[in-house]
């Protein structure tokens, strides 16, 4: 009788999970930063547009986790940087991340190969790792590419660069901007902070805590402006792309095979300079992040 | 003979006498340490904070900038805690102090409120004002005299239940005013209000799960302990050693074992249950609950008298009634306090779970941590706080119960 029972119950279970499995929305999920719930809820706004149910799990946690997440298919959906797909992998060495078309190929491709995810359009826009100074040393000392900071640096000028332990360990960091700049920061001009968030990094230079006058920053980032910080351009191209794009579970998509042409007009839109401004206006103007993509979304005629 | 009738009168009510006529006695010094605490932050530190943007750096107003009728209320209820510290009779001075502290918490909250209103209008749109230290200095002042008074006072549980529900009340109605809107904190808070409501539940959700299982894994834990001792030696260790994790490390060593786990057991999955989110969260807080759990249950049968239930045996008492009669009665205090514990313990601890994606109150916490938004932070902390008040308060009320039946 047990047994009967259990096997019953068993085959309740197993239908229920087939039958939520074909009427499954798509969960969408997000970094817990500023810029994730932004493309996390144009992903929402998008898909609801495009009649496609969809679940919110913005918010998750730390690159990671989100990973983690997607991985394990507790997400089907989050926006992604091509440039942490080198991490992924383990090939940050290689120089492919630093084209912006190559290196969306070869994410798309790796990670289709072994996870069988999809990588869609991405943007046309770039958050990799900057270093950001003050507008008025900028102004004073003309400093406004990195060519010009490693000048700076070499004269022998005080520096002090606030940054995560990852952007000064990692080879695709700081040491890849010494590198192919002709630089060196010493121990003593660095103030390694644990977090790979920039508010603290950019606001220790806006306001000079503990002499520090250059920051570690992304370059979407909306609090540049506000803070009258300045980023340096990295015109030699040291730095990997980061071009952000939605990535989706292959079995999500077989579901919902609209969800790339949906997504893929929104993407587009999202070049450097709306971004900036988009993630201004939350860092900021304190704007509700939801608000901020839908009005986006009526500018650009995405929705009515 | 007017001035000797006051002096009189003025001895009586003071207590002074012969030799310290010159000096009145103090008769309560926590209220004299909170006056004079409160008037040195009232000088030193600033009352808002008032900045271009979210992020900018801002300029600090002291109370005095604040509109006359709140500054003057919240500094005539200051002094009045100076002056009530010198006052002889418990009862009065509750009564009194409970007045002032009231007045105090309303005039640094409406003016809060309606400097910000001022400097906002001021501003431009995106300005921020936020809550000094003066304005969290006076708000804790008037709180803990509040606190202090209601417990000296001897008040009956109806009269704390009024007295708590008067002061939430009056609150909620200025915050429904809108008196509270142009604060950085409030904006913070209607911006994140959608899906506020959503992460505390999925806190209580947390809290709920985990004490649920960690009573379902203790209770054997505990029959375990007290029937072999030899196992207790072992049971406390390993469980001592989990409590020493740090609460990110145990949260992040939890989701590579979950994840394979998921993948092994296709049943999990459909459950929902991954690496990720609420799975191994749950699992990480019932595994801080257990320690405390299992020794505080521990603690509570083991320290009914052997004498106790000898009698009780020899009376005729089966195990049964034994145990419903006498030992859980007498355990009962000791499980409660170690229930306390343990939520007490739990809702804290969970806001860390917002890092592997379980949602919850910490989502907020650590959305203000990497936005550098101090006033999104307190968005997340103080429902936390208060949860953990709440929580303490029932459980006290429980452990009344508990300990009347004895």
């Amino acid at each position: 009788m047990p047994t009967r029972r259990l096997f019953l119950a068993g085959v309740a279970a197993s239908t229920l999970a087939r039958a939520s499995a074909e009427a499954r929305p798509v969960i969408v999920g997000s970094k817990l930063d500023l810029e994730g719930g932004l493309l996390g809820h144009m992903m929402l706004l998008a898909l609801a547009e495009g009649k496609i149910a969809t679940e919110s799990r913005l918010g998750i946690g730390p690159t990671s986790i989100l990973r983690a997440a997607l991985l394990s298919g507790a997400i089907d959906l989050c926006p992604e940087y091509t440039g942490n797909a080198a991490f992924f992998f383990h090939e940050d060495g290689d120089p492919v991340w630093k084209d912006a078309a190559a290196g969306y190929a070869r994410a798309a491709k790796l990670d289709y190969a072994r996870n069988r995810l999809v990588w869609l359009t991405p943007a046309p826009a770039d958050n990799s790792w900057v270093i950001a100074v003050p507008e008025s040393l900028a102004r004073i000392q003309n400093l406004r590419t990195m060519v010009d900071f490693a000048r700076f640096v070499r004269d022998g000028n005080k520096v002090k660069l606030a940054a995560s332990a990852e952007f000064v360990e990692s080879a695709a960091g700081l040491p890849a901007f010494e590198t192919l700049y002709g630089f060196r920061l010493a121990a003593r001009q660095l103030l390694v902070l644990s977090g790979g968030e920039t508010s603290a990094t950019m606001k220790a230079a806006a306001d000079g805590i503990s002499g520090v006058n250059a920051a570690m920053a992304y370059a979407t980032d909306g609090a540049l402006k506000a803070l009258d910080l300045h980023a340096l351009e990295d015109t030699l191209r040291a730095e990997p792309v980061y071009a952000p794009a939605p990535v989706v579970r292959e079995a999500a998509l077989a579901s919902y095979p609209k969800i790339g042409d949906i997504l893929s007009p929104v993407f587009a839109r999202l070049d450097l300079a709306s971004l900036r401004d988009l993630n201004e206006r939350v860092a900021v103007e304190g704007e509700d992040s939801g608000t901020v993509a839908k009005e986006f979304f009526r500018a650009r005629g995405l929705i009515r | 003979m007017r001035a000797g009738l006051f002096d009189k009168r003025f001895a009586l009510v003071f207590g002074s006498n012969a030799e310290t006529a010159s000096m009145p006695k103090v008769h309560d010094r926590i209220l004299l340490g909170l006056f004079s605490l409160g008037l040195v932050v009232i000088f030193s530190g600033g009352f808002l904070n008032c900045a271009p943007n979210r992020l900018a750096t801002g300029v600090a107003y002291p109370l005095s900038q604040a509109p006359a009728l709140e500054t003057a209320a919240a500094m005539i209820g200051l002094c009045g805690l100076a002056f009530l510290s010198l006052a002889q009779g418990q009862k009065l001075r509750s009564f009194a102090t409970i007045l002032v502290a009231a007045l105090i918490l309303w005039g640094s909250l409406a003016g809060a409120g309606r400097l910000a209103a001022i400097l906002m209008q001021a501003g431009p749109p995106a300005t921020r004002a936020s809550l000094g230290p003066a304005f969290w200095t006076l708000a804790s002042v008037a709180i803990l005299a509040l606190v202090d008074a209601v417990q000296r006072g001897n008040f009956s549980f109806p009269a704390r239940a009024c007295i708590g529900a008067a002061f939430c009340a009056s609150f909620l109605l200025m915050a429904a005013t809108g008196a509270f809107d142009s604060l950085s904190l409030a904006r913070e808070f209607l911006n994140n209000r959608g899906v506020f409501v959503n992460e505390l539940l999925h806190h209580l959700g947390l809290v709920c799960a985990a004490i649920f299982f960690a009573l379902m894994i203790g209770v054997p834990l505990t029959v375990l302990v007290l029937r072999k001792k030899a196992a207790g030696g072992f049971v406390f260790a390993s469980l001592g050693i989990l409590q020493t994790i740090p609460s990110i490390a145990l949260f992040g060593v939890l989701i590579a074992p979950m994840s394979r786990l998921s993948e092994l057991l296709p049943l999990l999955r459909s459950l929902g249950i991954n690496g990720t989110g609420p799975a191994p969260a749950v699992l990480a807080l019932t595994l801080y609950s257990l320690l405390p759990l299992v020794r505080s249950f521990y603690t509570g049968f083991s320290e009914v008298a052997m004498e106790v239930k000898d009698a009780a045996a020899a009376i005729g008492f089966g195990w049964r009634r034994l145990f419903i009669v006498v030992e859980l009665p007498l355990a009962l205090p000791a499980l409660v306090s170690g229930l306390r514990v343990v939520t007490i313990q739990a809702i804290g601890l969970a806001s860390v779970a917002a890092l592997i994606g379980a949602g919850g109150l910490g989502t907020f916490i650590f959305q203000g941590i990497g936005q550098y938004a101090l006033d999104l932070v307190l968005v997340g902390a103080i429902p936390v706080i208060l949860l953990a008040l709440l929580a303490n308060f029932i459980f006290e009320m429980l452990l009344g119960l508990a300990r009347r039946n004895l």
